[in-house]
Parts: C-alpha cells; sequence; structure tokens
C-alpha cells in the first residue's frame, strides 16, 4: 500500500528536509535492564516485533517532490550486539550512546536503528531508536511493552505467543487521508483563531534567529516539598480536573503562559500542545505517528491573579481541546507558536521482571520553529515532579539556560503559596540575580567643589585664557568672573539673597552666562528663561517659582508683563552695574541648596519646574569634565535654546574645565538657524545636540569641522547616524550617548558609541554615571530579568529636589526606593532593557506605547526597524486615531441644543453646555436682524411680478412637511406658485402620493426633475460629505435653476430650515462685525453661492453647469430661504399641515422622512465621522427655537435599516464594506530620506521584521520630520494629520513665518483639522464654499483688510495666500 | 441515552477492551477513559443529543459515571 503523508507527517516531513543533516526527529531510548539477556531470544523478539509492527516496515520515499510511504511485506533483521562489560564505564557508554542516537536515520531504507549493548553479566542496554515519522510517545511505550511479552513468551515464562491485535499503522494514515480529503478548513473553528495566534516575538528582549535547531535540555526537579505542595494544589477545587494529569497540565500551561508574558511583554499567547490523539480504540495498539500539536490561547488580562487566569485557561483549553477533536489542525495554525507544552504520561515497566529504568536520549536538536518546549513528566514513584526544558540556542545562551528555571519555579512558588496573587506580583530574579542588577554596596561619594568654584580657580589659573566669546566680544576668565561679581553685586544690591531665585529671560549671548554665574555666585537660584517664550508661559513660570527678581535684555522686556520693581533690564542698567567692584562676594552657598530651576512641558499643560540642587550639577559636570576629556582645550557652542536640560552642559561644562564657550544668538523670529551658523563657522571642537540636530547638519558642510567630541542627548541616537556621522566628520569623532531626564540632571546614563559594539539600531545609552544607579522595574517594582523590557528608575546624588509648588506630583514621581532605605528613585516613564553587555537600552516612553485592536504596541520600535531600510534616513511612527473610534455610549449631547460630544472640536462647559450655544450667546441678537417676516417675503417675491405672467417663484417640494408648508403657505399668500420634485429614484411611494394630493388639493402647477446620473452623484457626494443630501441638493438646485432660466421665473424659495442656514450658509463670522448689515451678508451667501457652483463634483461634470459662468443668472434667478421670513414652531407647522393640506407622515421609509436613500448618508456619516450628518443642523433648529432637543434627538437616533442601507449601496454602486469602517486607528509611518521609494517594497521590508499588527498601514514620506522647541520630534504634529491630509501627495510642513501661522491657525479652525501643512490644498482638504465664507472673514478680521472670496480658491495653499497677503502688506506700505 | 452513552464508551472510547460497563462505574477513576477520551466523549453528547455542554460544567461530578452523566444531560439546559 503506498500512501502519501498524513499532515501531521508532512510537517516533520518538511522539517527534516530543511535540516537534512540535523537529527532533529530521532526520538532515541535507552532501556537499562537489571538482569541477563539472551541474545538469541533477543532477537527473535525482536524479529517478531518488526513482523507485528507495521510502522517498524515502513520506508519513505519522494517521487515526483512527493513524499510517499510504504510497508515492506517482510523485514529480516539481525541485531546489532555491543559488549561494554570489558570496560563498563558509564560516561562512555552515555557518550556512545549519544553519539549513536545522532545517527541519521536513512527513511528510504529503514526507520529505526536498535542495538543490545552488555554493561555487565547483569546490566543490558536496550538502545531503540526511531523517526519520529512512525512513532510518538504512546508508542514507544507500545513497543517496549510488545518486546518485553515476545521475550517473556520466547523465554518460556508464558505459553505460546499472544496475537497482536491491533490495527495496522498504514490503515490509520489511510483513514487520516481520507478523512482530509473531504474535509474542508474554511468555516473551522480554527481559521477563525489564527488572527489571534501569535508567536512569542521576543524572549528577554531576544529576537529568535530562524532556523536555529540546536537546543539545550535542562531539567527542572520540583524536589519534595515543592512536589508535594503541587500535588494538594492540584486537588483544590478551582484547580482540579478530570483527571490529576489535566489538572497539572491546565497548572502548567498556566504558568508557562506567564512566564511567557513575563518576559516579553506580549499578552496574547499561544502555545502548542501535543495531542495524543488515539482516540478511536481501533488505534490504542498501533505503533505510529499519531500527534498532533493544538493551539492553547489565551489573552492575559491587566488584573489576572494566578486563579483568574488558570479558571480561564481551564475552559479555555477545554474548549481547544473539543475543537482539536472534530477539526484538523492547519500547519498554518502548527507553525504560529513557539513554545510547547509536552505532557508526557506513558511510564515504563520491568523487562522480563528485571527491573529496568528508562532515558530519552537527548539528541541536542529541536524544531527550528520551537523556541522552548516544556515536557512535564508524570511523577516519578516517589511523588517528584520533573520538568524538561529544551531551549533553543537561537533564543537562549548558556546564561538564559540557567536563568529560564528559576524564574519558572519563583513563579510556580508564588502560585503554590496564593492563588489569589496578582500575576504579576512575584519577582522573577533570585537574589544572586538581582545582585548583579544592582549593587548592594552603592554609596553616594559627594562632590567636594561646586560648579562655581571650579569656575573661580580658573579664573585664577588661567586669567587670560578666553573663556567666552559672542555678540562682537571676548571674555577672559578674568575678565568674564569680574563682570560676574559685578552683576552679583548690583543684585545683591537689589536684595537678592542667598535661595532667592532669579529668572534669567535671555536672548543666548554672553550676558546670559555673565548672569548666571553672577546668580550662582550669591547662592541664589537661577530660573533660565528662552527668548521666545510666550508671555503668558513666562508669566506663570515667574509667578509658580516665585522669582524675587527677573533680569532680562531690553530686547525681550516687551515679554514681560509684570511689576516693574521685580523686573530688572540689564542693557539699561549697564553703566550702573559697571561702577560695581571685581571683588568677589561673599555666599553661603550650600551644596543642597538650589543652583536652577528648570521648567519642562508637563502634560497638565501647565510648565513644571525642576528642582536641581548644586551637588547634583557639580556631580554632573565634575563627571562630564572627565568623562568626556573637557579640558582648556575645549570649544563649545551655545547654541541650543537655554530653556533646555541640555544646555546646562553647553552653559557650564566649558567653564568649569578651562575651556571656551561661543554664543550664538537666536533669531528674533523664524527658525532658528545657529546650528548651521555653528558649521559655517567652524571654530568650536566640541559640541552638544540632539540627533535630530545632527540630521539637520547631515548634509551640510561638515568635511572641513573641526569636531572631535560629540555630545548627544534628548533623544534616540540611531547607530546608522552616529556611523554616518563618524565617517562624514574629517577628525576621529568621539559620540557619547547621554540620557537623562531634567529630573535627574542633564546626563545619569551614558555610553560612549563604538561601532564595533553597538550592532542594533540604536545606540544603548550604557551604564550610569558616578553616584547614580538605574534600576529596570516592573509595575510591581520587581527587578526585571536583564533583557526584559520595564520602566527605568534612577537614584542617586543627581535626582531633582522635586518639583516647584507641586507636592503631588512630587511623590508620584520621586518614590521611595524599596533597594536602599531613606533613598527616593525617579520613574522616568521611559522603558529600557539592559542588553546582553550590560548596558541600558532605551527603547521609548511607557506613553509612546500605543494599544491598537488589542496589541500592545511600542513605536520606537517599530522606527528602529524602519530606519534599517537603505534608503529612509528618519522615521516616526503615530497611531492616528479614529474620530468615530469614541464608543457611542460614551458620547453625551449639549444639554441645550443636544449637539453631540464626537461633532469635530466641541467644547462642551462645566455646565454641558456645547461651544456653538455658548458662543451664539455673544451674537444671538445680531442673528435675529438676519430674519425677516412673512410681508418682507410677500414684498421679495412680488417685486418682479411683471416679469412673468404664469409664475412668482419656484417652490421646491420634497413632499416632507418643511416643503409642503412652505409650498401651502406660498399659495395661501396669493402667489402663483410652480412646485418643482427633483425625483431623486428613492421618494417612497407614500410620499409620491402625497406630493399628487397636495399638489391636487393646492392646485398649483408641478414638474419633477430627474437625472440618469442620479446614483453617481450619490456615490460622489459619500465620498466627498460622507452623506448623499449635499449631492441631492446640488442636483435639486441645478435642475430648477435650469428650469426658472427656461420659464424666465424670477424666485426659487427653498424649505431649508434655519439649521440648515447655519449647515451651508451662515457662519458666527458674519455677525462679526459690530455694524451687522444683512445686505452685505447676502451679498457674502451670493458669493459663495457662486463658488460653490464651481466645485468640481460630480454634478459639474455630469449636469449642464453652464449657465452658473454667466454672472448675470444670478440676478435673473435668486434664491429665497422661505424659513428666513417664516418663524414657524414644528408643533405649529404640524397642525397647519393636518388642518390645511392632508399632509399624511409617510409610513414606509419607516423613518420621518420622505427619501429611502436619506438613511445611507446618515448611516455612511456614522460610520465615517462617528455622528449624524443631522446633528449640526438640528442642534441649530433647537438653539433658534424651531424644534425642542427632544424632538431633535428623538429624529437623529431614528433606527436605521442595516440591509436596506447595504442593499441601496449596492444598487448605486458605493462599494464601502464593513470592513473599510471597522476601527480605522493605523499606524502611520513618516520617513525622510528618497522621496522616490516603492511603498511596496517598504512594507515588505516591515513585514518580514515586525509582527503583521505592526507593520504601519500608511506611509509617507516627509521632506523633514517636524521637531519640537527642544529639537525632539514634534509627534503631535504628526498625529494629528488626517487620512485626506495623509493621502495628499504634498509632504507637511510647518508655518515658516507669522503669516502662515496665522492662516494654519485659521484653516485648522474653519476646515476642522489639527494640523495643516503649507503646501496642503485647500479644496483637497474639503474646504468649500462655506468653509471659504469663515475663513476669508477670519483672514479679514485678523489682517484688518478686505480680501475677497474666491482668493482661497486662487490661492489654494496657505504658502501662497501668505505670499499674497505679505505682497499686498508691502504694496500697501509703499504707498 | 444511557445505552447509546454506554455503547460509545465500549466501542469507542475505553482504553481496553471492556465487556459491559455499569451506570455507576466511575470512568475517570477506574481508568476506562481518560481526558482525551472525556473530551471526546462531550463532542458525542453535543452531537448526539444536540446539546451544548459548557466548559464550566465539564466537572467530575458531572462526568465520573453514565448515570451522573444522564442525570447531568437531563438538568434542564440553561
Amino acid at each position: 500500500m503506498k500512501l502519501k503523508l498524513t499532515a501531521s507527517q508532512m510537517s516533520l516531513w518538511v522539517g527534516q528536509k530543511m535540516n537534512p543533516d540535523v537529527p532533529l526527529y530521532n526520538t532515541a531510548y535507552s532501556y537499562e535492564i537489571s538482569g541477563a539477556i539472551d541474545k538469541q531470544i533477543f532477537e527473535k523478539a525482536f524479529q517478531l516485533l518488526i513482523d507485528t509492527t507495521d510502522a517498524l516496515r515502513i520506508r519513505f520515499y519522494e517521487e515526483d517532490g512527493i513524499p510517499y510511504q510504504e510497508a515492506k511485506d517482510k523485514l529480516d533483521y539481525n541485531i546489532e550486539v555491543i559488549d561494554f562489560s570489558s570496560d563498563p564505564e558509564f560516561n562512555m557508554i552515555s557518550d556512545w550512546l549519544l553519539n549513536r542516537s545522532l545517527k541519521k536515520l536513512d527513511l528510504s531504507q529503514q526507520v529505526f536503528d536498535t542495538v543490545l549493548i552488555k554493561k555487565s553479566e547483569n546490566t543490558y542496554i536496550w538502545f531503540m531508536n526511531m523517526h519520529h515519522l512512525i512513532t510518538d510517545g504512546v508508542s514507544r511505550k507500545i513497543i517496549f511493552d510488545r518486546m518485553n511479552k515476545y521475550y517473556e513468551a520466547l523465554s518460556g515464562h508464558h505459553d505460546g505467543i499472544q496475537p497482536v491485535d491491533s490495527a495496522s499503522y498504514l490503515d490509520y494514515v489511510k483513514s487520516e487521508l481520507d478523512a482530509a480529503s473531504s474535509k474542508t478548513h474554511e468555516d473551522s473553528y480554527w481559521s477563525s483563531k489564527v488572527r489571534d495566534i501569535e508567536k512569542i516575538h521576543s524572549f528577554y528582549g531576544i529576537h529568535p534567529k530562524p532556523d536555529a535547531t540546536e537546543a539545550s535540555r535542562v531539567f527542572l526537579h520540583l524536589g519534595r516539598e515543592r512536589s508535594q505542595k503541587l500535588q494538594l494544589f492540584l486537588q483544590r477545587p478551582e484547580v482540579k480536573g478530570w483527571t490529576a494529569q489535566l489538572a497539572l497540565f491546565n497548572v502548567m500551561s498556566t504558568l508557562l503562559f506567564i512566564f511567557m508574558y513575563r518576559v516579553s511583554g506580549q499578552k496574547k499567547l499561544s502555545i502548542g500542545a501535543p495531542l495524543h490523539n488515539r482516540i478511536s480504540r481501533k488505534f490504542h495498539h498501533t505503533v505510529g505517528y499519531f500527534l498532533e500539536i493544538f493551539p492553547m490561547l489565551t489573552e492575559i488580562d491587566d488584573a489576572d491573579s494566578f486563579k483568574t487566569l488558570l479558571q480561564r485557561v481551564k475552559l479555555e483549553n477545554s474548549d481547544n481541546l473539543k475543537h482539536a477533536l472534530q477539526d484538523t489542525v492547519t500547519s498554518e495554525i502548527s507553525n504560529s507558536f513557539n513554545v510547547v507544552l509536552n505532557y508526557i504520561h506513558t511510564g515504563f515497566s520491568n523487562f522480563n521482571g528485571f527491573k529496568t529504568t528508562s532515558e530519552w536520549i537527548y539528541t541536542g536538536h529541536i524544531d527550528s520553529n520551537h523556541q522552548m518546549r516544556c515536557h512535564v513528566m508524570v511523577p516519578e514513584t516517589n511523588g517528584e515532579y520533573k520538568i524538561m526544558l529544551d531551549l533553543n540556542h537561537g533564543t537562549f545562551d548558556h546564561e538564559l539556560q540557567q536563568k529560564v528555571p528559576n524564574h519558572l519555579l519563583s513563579l510556580l512558588d508564588a502560585m503554590l503559596q496564593d492563588i489569589e496573587m496578582d500575576i504579576s506580583v512575584p519577582s522573577l530574579v533570585t537574589p544572586k540575580e538581582q545582585k548583579l542588577l544592582i549593587d548592594p554596596d552603592f554609596k553616594i561619594v559627594e562632590p567636594t567643589t561646586t560648579a562655581l568654584t571650579y569656575f573661580e580657580e580658573n579664573a585664577l589659573k588661567r586669567p587670560n585664557s578666553v573663556a567666552l566669546q559672542g555678540d562682537k566680544q571676548t571674555l577672559t576668565y578674568s575678565e568674564l568672573n569680574k563682570k560676574a561679581n559685578q552683576l552679583a553685586h548690583y543684585l545683591y544690591e537689589k536684595k537678592i539673597l542667598e535661595n532667592q531665585k532669579v529668572a534669567l529671560h535671555f536672548y543666548r549671548n554672553p550676558e546670559y552666562i555673565i548672569a548666571v554665574l553672577a546668580v550662582l555666585k550669591l547662592g541664589a537660584t537661577f530660573i533660565p528663561i528662552p527668548s521666545d517664550q510666550p508671555s503668558e508661559r513666562i508669566r506663570f513660570i515667574i509667578g509658580n517659582s516665585d522669582a524675587s527678581l527677573v533680569l532680562t535684555e531690553s530686547g525681550l522686556i516687551k515679554n514681560l508683563d509684570i511689576d516693574s520693581n521685580r523686573l530688572c533690564d540689564i542693557t539699561k542698567e549697564r553703566s550702573e552695574i559697571s561702577k560695581q567692584p571685581f571683588t568677589a562676594i561673599q555666599s553661603d552657598l550650600k551644596k543642597n541648596d538650589m543652583a536652577y530651576i528648570l521648567y519642562t512641558s508637563g502634560s497638565t499643560g501647565k510648565p513644571k519646574g525642576v528642582r536641581i540642587s548644586h551637588s547634583a550639577l557639580s556631580n554632573y559636570l565634575g563627571w562630564a569634565k572627565a568623562a568626556y576629556n573637557i579640558n582648556e582645550k575645549s570649544i563649545f557652542p551655545l547654541f541650543s535654546s537655554i530653556g533646555f536640560d541640555l544646555t546646562i552642559t553647553s552653559t557650564l561644562l566649558p567653564l568649569i574645565s578651562g575651556g571656551r564657550i561661543i554664543t550664538y544668538k537666536e533669531n528674533t523670529f523664524g527658525a532658528d538657524m545657529s546650528l548651521m551658523q555653528v558649521f559655517e563657522d567652524n571654530m568650536v571642537n566640541t559640541i552638544k545636540l540632539t540627533p535630530s540636530h545632527l540630521a539637520l547638519v547631515q548634509e551640510k558642510k561638515i568635511s572641513s569641522s573641526y569636531i572631535h567630541t560629540m555630545i548627544i542627548g534628548g533623544e534616540d541616537l540611531k547607530i546608522a547616524l552616529a556611523k554616518s556621522m563618524q565617517s562624514a566628520f574629517p577628525n576621529p569623532l568621539r559620540i557619547f550617548n547621554e540620557y537623562g531626564p531634567t529630573e535627574a540632571t542633564i546626563g545619569c546614563i551614558v555610553s560612549e558609541f563604538d561601532s564595533q559594539k553597538h550592532l542594533g539600531t540604536s545606540v544603548p545609552i550604557g551604564t550610569p554615571i558616578a553616584n547614580m544607579q538605574a534600576y529596570v522595574l516592573d509595575s510591581h517594582n520587581n527587578i526585571v530579568p536583564q533583557g526584559v523590557v520595564g520602566e527605568l528608575y534612577l537614584s542617586g546624588i543627581g535626582l531633582a529636589e522635586g518639583y516647584v509648588d507641586a507636592p503631588e506630583m512630587t511623590e508620584a514621581k520621586f518614590v521611595a526606593n524599596p533597594f536602599f532605605k531613606d533613598s527616593k528613585m525617579y520613574r522616568s516613564g521611559d522603558l529600557c532593557r539592559i542588553n546582553g553587555n550590560g548596558e541600558f537600552e532605551y527603547l521609548g516612553r511607557t506613553d509612546d506605547q500605543v494599544k491598537l485592536r488589542g496589541y500592545r504596541i511600542e513605536l520606537s520600535d517599530i522606527e528602529s526597524n524602519l530606519v534599517n531600510y537603505p534608503e529612509i534616513d528618519l522615521c516616526a511612527v503615530v497611531l492616528i486615531e479614529d474620530k468615530t473610534s469614541i464608543p457611542e455610549e460614551d458620547v453625551v449631547n449639549c444639554i441645550e441644543c443636544g449637539l453631540p460630544s464626537n461633532y469635530p472640536n466641541t467644547d462642551f462647559n462645566e455646565n454641558g453646555v456645547c461651544h456653538l450655544c455658548t458662543a451664539f450667546e455673544s451674537y444671538k441678537v445680531k442673528a435675529e436682524r438676519y430674519f425677516k417676516n412673512d410681508d418682507e417675503l410677500l414684498q421679495v417675491l412680488t417685486s418682479k411680478r411683471n416679469q412673468n405672467p404664469n409664475y412668482d417663484c419656484i417652490s421646491l417640494l420634497s413632499g416632507g412637511k418643511d416643503s409642503t408648508y412652505v409650498l401651502a403657505r406660498l399659495v395661501n399668500m396669493g402667489l402663483r406658485v410652480l412646485a418643482f420634485t427633483m425625483d431623486n429614484g428613492y421618494i417612497s411611494d407614500q410620499a409620491k402620493a402625497n406630493i399628487d394630493t397636495i399638489i391636487k388639493k393646492l392646485g398649483v402647477d408641478h414638474v419633477y426633475g430627474e437625472t440618469p446620473h442620479m446614483n453617481d452623484i450619490f456615490v460622489d457626494s459619500l465620498h466627498r460629505h460622507h452623506n448623499v443630501c449635499n449631492g441631492c441638493f446640488k442636483t435639486i438646485y441645478t435642475l430648477s435653476t435650469q428650469i426658472a432660466l427656461e420659464k424666465e421665473i424670477p424666485f426659487i424659495v427653498t424649505g431649508l430650515s434655519r439649521g440648515q442656514f447655519f449647515e451651508t450658509r451662515l457662519t458666527e463670522e458674519l455677525f462679526w462685525d459690530e455694524a451687522l448689515d444683512t445686505k452685505k451678508i447676502d451679498q457674502t451667501i451670493l458669493e459663495a453661492r457662486k463658488l460653490y457652483h464651481q466645485e468640481d463634483d460630480a454634478v459639474k461634470k455630469l449636469l449642464d453647469v453652464s449657465m452658473f459662468d454667466d454672472d448675470k443668472l444670478y440676478e435673473k434667478v435668486e434664491f429665497v430661504d422661505f424659513y428666513r421670513f417664516s418663524d414657524v414652531s414644528l408643533e405649529e407647522l404640524l397642525v397647519y399641515l393636518k388642518e390645511n393640506v392632508g399632509w399624511v407622515r409617510p409610513t414606509d421609509t419607516g423613518r420621518s422622512t420622505n427619501c429611502l436613500i436619506n438613511q445611507v448618508g446618515i448611516y455612511v456619516h456614522k460610520k465615517e465621522m462617528g455622528y449624524s450628518n443631522y446633528s449640526f443642523p438640528y442642534s441649530w433648529d433647537v438653539r433658534l427655537g424651531h424644534k425642542t432637543r427632544d424632538e431633535s434627538l428623538e429624529e437623529i437616533n431614528e433606527v436605521i435599516d442595516e440591509t436596506e442601507v447595504k442593499r441601496i449601496m449596492k444598487e448605486i454602486g458605493y462599494d464601502k464594506s464593513d470592513d473599510d469602517w471597522q476601527n480605522s486607528d493605523k499606524l502611520v509611518a513618516y520617513y525622510t530620506g528618497n522621496p522616490n521609494l516603492s511603498l511596496k517594497d517598504i512594507r515588505e521590508f516591515a513585514e518580514q521584521r515586525l509582527p503583521s499588527y505592526m507593520v504601519p498601514t500608511v506611509f509617507k514620506h516627509l521632506n523633514e520630520i517636524p521637531l519640537t522647541k527642544n529639537g525632539k520630534v514634534d509627534k503631535k504634529a504628526l498625529k494629528n494629520l488626517t487620512s485626506v491630509q495623509l493621502e495628499l501627495d504634498t509632504p507637511y510642513a510647518a508655518p515658516r513665518n507669522e503669516i502662515e501661522e496665522i492662516l494654519e491657525r485659521i484653516w485648522q479652525e474653519v476646515l476642522q483639522l489639527k494640523k495643516v501643512g503649507i503646501y496642503d490644498n485647500f479644496i483637497a482638504l474639503g474646504g468649500h464654499s462655506l468653509a471659504a465664507i469663515r475663513a476669508t472673514a477670519r483672514i479679514n478680521d485678523e489682517i484688518e483688510l478686505n480680501f475677497p472670496l474666491n482668493k482661497i480658491f486662487e490661492l489654494p495653499t496657505i504658502a501662497e495666500y501668505s505670499a499674497y497677503i505679505e505682497q499686498t502688506l508691502m504694496a500697501l506700505l509703499e504707498e | 441515552m444511557n445505552e447509546k452513552i454506554i455503547t460509545y464508551i465500549k466501542d469507542e472510547l475505553s482504553i481496553e477492551f471492556i465487556e459491559s460497563i455499569d451506570m455507576d462505574e466511575d470512568l475517570l477513576g477506574n481508568g476506562i477513559v481518560d481526558s482525551l477520551g472525556m473530551m471526546k466523549l462531550v463532542v458525542f453528547l453535543e452531537n448526539e443529543f444536540q446539546v451544548t455542554i459548557n466548559p464550566e460544567d465539564m466537572t467530575v461530578e458531572n462526568f465520573n459515571s453514565v448515570r451522573s452523566i444522564s442525570t447531568y444531560l437531563s438538568k434542564p439546559q440553561i
């Protein structure tokens, strides 16, 4: 019988083929029998075994690449016997056994290898090696028992030989193949689970090497006491299962899941579990490969205890098992886990009555798919449990192999101790391991000198060396010291004493340095405030820090809106200061006094002041001087913001070292180009900067630079960047990567880049500096094992004294150090791990972690992979969250108008009132002036009566209540009306009947308008506006205008509600003008209408719109909004209709509308925007008193018939499906580098390196990554681009000047975008005529000019419009 | 019902060939069925008697003998 391989066999076959020379699937056992064995009988017995066991006679071969198996009818076998009895040294035998078990089996000949070894007269070893393709755990037991039976029978212990009553293996194979061919996997339980199955992507921070098969087997003996505890544990009611084995299996899988979670951080976990799969009794005694590996899946919850997880695992395991028994697991699933849990429950009995021990000989190789295999053995006779771990060298090096068993034991012990314990509570590391991670003998050695003393010593030692250059002056140490002394005396006179705070608001210039030194000399505390700070923020800082005085210079005084007696302009006081003595001033400076307070941006939106002591500062400076070899030859540029902690290095380090500072003053406005100037001047040899700074100079003039030392801080430093720097600079370049939050003083963990040693993506941040310690802890303050990611905590002399006036925040961030008594540690919020070299690696912010579809993702992880792409220079990844992702139940409605909180840019006050209602209060009275009364309406509509003998106006009649009311009232007023109805193909039958009745009853002429393009217009409208109404309205306007033109009817009356005016015509800006002129508003609306008809949409493409090209049209046909004149509430309206017209609400739309397609628009709008397109106009109806809030909400919340919606969508050809609307949060990768990269290639590159859920959806090229003022990547800016902006071809570019900033702000407000690039197109961003009204009104208001509405369409980018404004302003100036 | 269950266990599940199974025979304790077999039995019961057995109900108490299985199955399903 020639057969193909079963699915399970096939995966072994493939594994073996991929590693042809590795004994991956040799399963060798040695049975040591304590008794004499008769060779002849043994051989006979073995022959019988072969004869009765078809699996042993199987051979495998390929034909045309397809593997087959076939059993030989007869296989005569002579057993090999080796006599070791003359030299029975055990080790030698075991070496021999291991060697023999590695022997490659030639499967085309024979699937097993066996030897009988004589160890001594009374000890024999039976060695039996079988290829996994024909055997499994149960089979080995069957083989052993069968062999034993035959041997016993042949030895004459029994009467004759019992026949073997088991089925043949090939019969099983055949039944499996038959079953498989009739099965489809499509709808199986597993196909739906596949998406959830994830391998462990890194253990202990190590990504498994592919194709590694070498693995070590590590034994874990639980010992007597622990085994007893486990035994009892398994009997607990919440633990026990059908059998003790099952309970143990559940416990072990729970334990493994926790272990996996703790060493990988991954929450979605899967373990493969081999299933013996001999379900049918027919094959209970058949030798062969029956195993199937089925996946066990779980997802860890943050709040899990051992108990809750165990309960879940129990249920999940039984559910998975149940399905595993019914559906074959596909190979896709079998390859989707890399941890295996194997329960070995086959013990071996005695052989021929002799005591026998068995050993599974480990070949040193496992399947390359598996990184970790855990074998749990049935408890030994003494009741002790034994676990074997096969650890793949592709992940686990020698050191880790020692640690893993301990970590598992830590967890097991915790579970046995307290099942209620939170799974994150127990520490994994042993005390011995902990000692290697935290030096228990750490002691702080206080620096003896302060920074100031160092400086003053230099002033004595090298008075004539240049200390400071800039602003056209050069100061020697002596001169600088004297100037600082003078200023100190001056300040002393101003009553500045020790520990008082002095804010320094300066440009980067020598005055600033002098001021810093003067303040230090007084023993006071300086607070640097850079020149570009907004006044509001400065005021806050001064108030918050309780600064006694603000020192500043004339150029900046305008920023300071504070009491003049707290203000000192040194430019003005120059002559006064120069009268002061040169001598040193005596102060009682204590090392615990504050040297400076630095304000950093806080998460609350208010900056927070970090208080740094002299000892912290001196410790850093003293260390840095030595470590970076800063000396009298060092020249630093001072070019970065003085408000940035990183800049303290350039401010003080040169002066304490006898070196020199060159200051680079920032521009008064616009981007700071100082760094370019630094390289242009080429006067410095040492520089401190951020990687983003570095990226800016990449292409600049560095080939002749003198820089030899670079200190980099503030951000993750990529190895590629460091390397390219080293090769680009002409001198050997030392690059120090310095890590340190402001709260731990400038730099506290540092590494020197070493291109030989540092091979990953980012340069490690290194090791702590003198007197500092760093710990990587988990959420329970446990030290995590080396390699595992945790949060970085810092401790030591460099810690800040906390935040100014924020005791709670200080307490939250500076917590008690659990490792050293009376010591604090700072919680950095940074993720770190310690790599194999013992260096700390920075892995991003804890809040850089995002959650996408349940997966926790480190954005920096994606970034560091992408920057390895050859032509990508820099990369920043953000998660852009979808607006609609706010769950509906979290949406609240304005308590006055009902506007939902997920309407873009809404802002509710504490009373739950929306910003539109609040703002309306301020122009309500003025808005009322826009509205008129019925008499005026009559006046307007009869004003051109003589022009047309038949009609005064067209009345747009949809058949709904509002338009019916309009028509009835117009007729009632005695007007001659032509009713026009747009048949969009979806007007309900009842609505049509309604229209017929109304027309008849009112006795008016009536025409239907229609177009064959309606469906295309709907689809376009859905794409453009996420609703159908916009397209429909425009069609109505177009077709009714055509008729009006033809029939020379001067007016078209709309039934738009007042709320809809605010959706389509009116904006808040129109009412800003104090002297409100409704004529002007009408004029603007008319202008907007002209633009509206020029918009490039489906209506313009598909209908004849040529008439709109002629401006005269707008005089010939005017639109009149009925409800502008008539004020009627919904209730009154309905009564009127009932009494006078006989209008009935159609019931066949299932809704309050008469249009069947209307709900498609609402449905799509809700899916894409999160709220109904009626929310906004209805909120206005409520605000204007035409609807109550309840009426509005009732209509908005009407039930939508999804089946019908989908049917119509299909009908009109709108092809979005639910998948398109699934939570559309997405990862977006921005990159700089080659703009013409193939996105497909980048994506493939990413897919090879990252799990699928981490591959960004969008890749967008930028010319430059936007930076914050401190030179860090501005992720907020990147996060706030919408999907439309991402699809634009234009890369994002930030505004470059004040006018562009103003325009950007206006565009953001009007277009409801969080970010607009200066090259983005207004129209492409959804700017339509109403937005043009708003934007233009705002621009005119700010610039105080009167730009026409259409300018914004002529010059549709911020860059163009801004240039136009500038030209206009220049021209005006010249006049 | 009992007969069907007993026949199924005898023909398909029992690890060793077995002549007869008593209503109160301890299926797990006496090693007639192992835990995998038990799961197979669950699948059989679900298909044969059109019931759904919650993982929570898969306890020794409910399944240790044919009698207890039948008692469990005759309880009203929630």
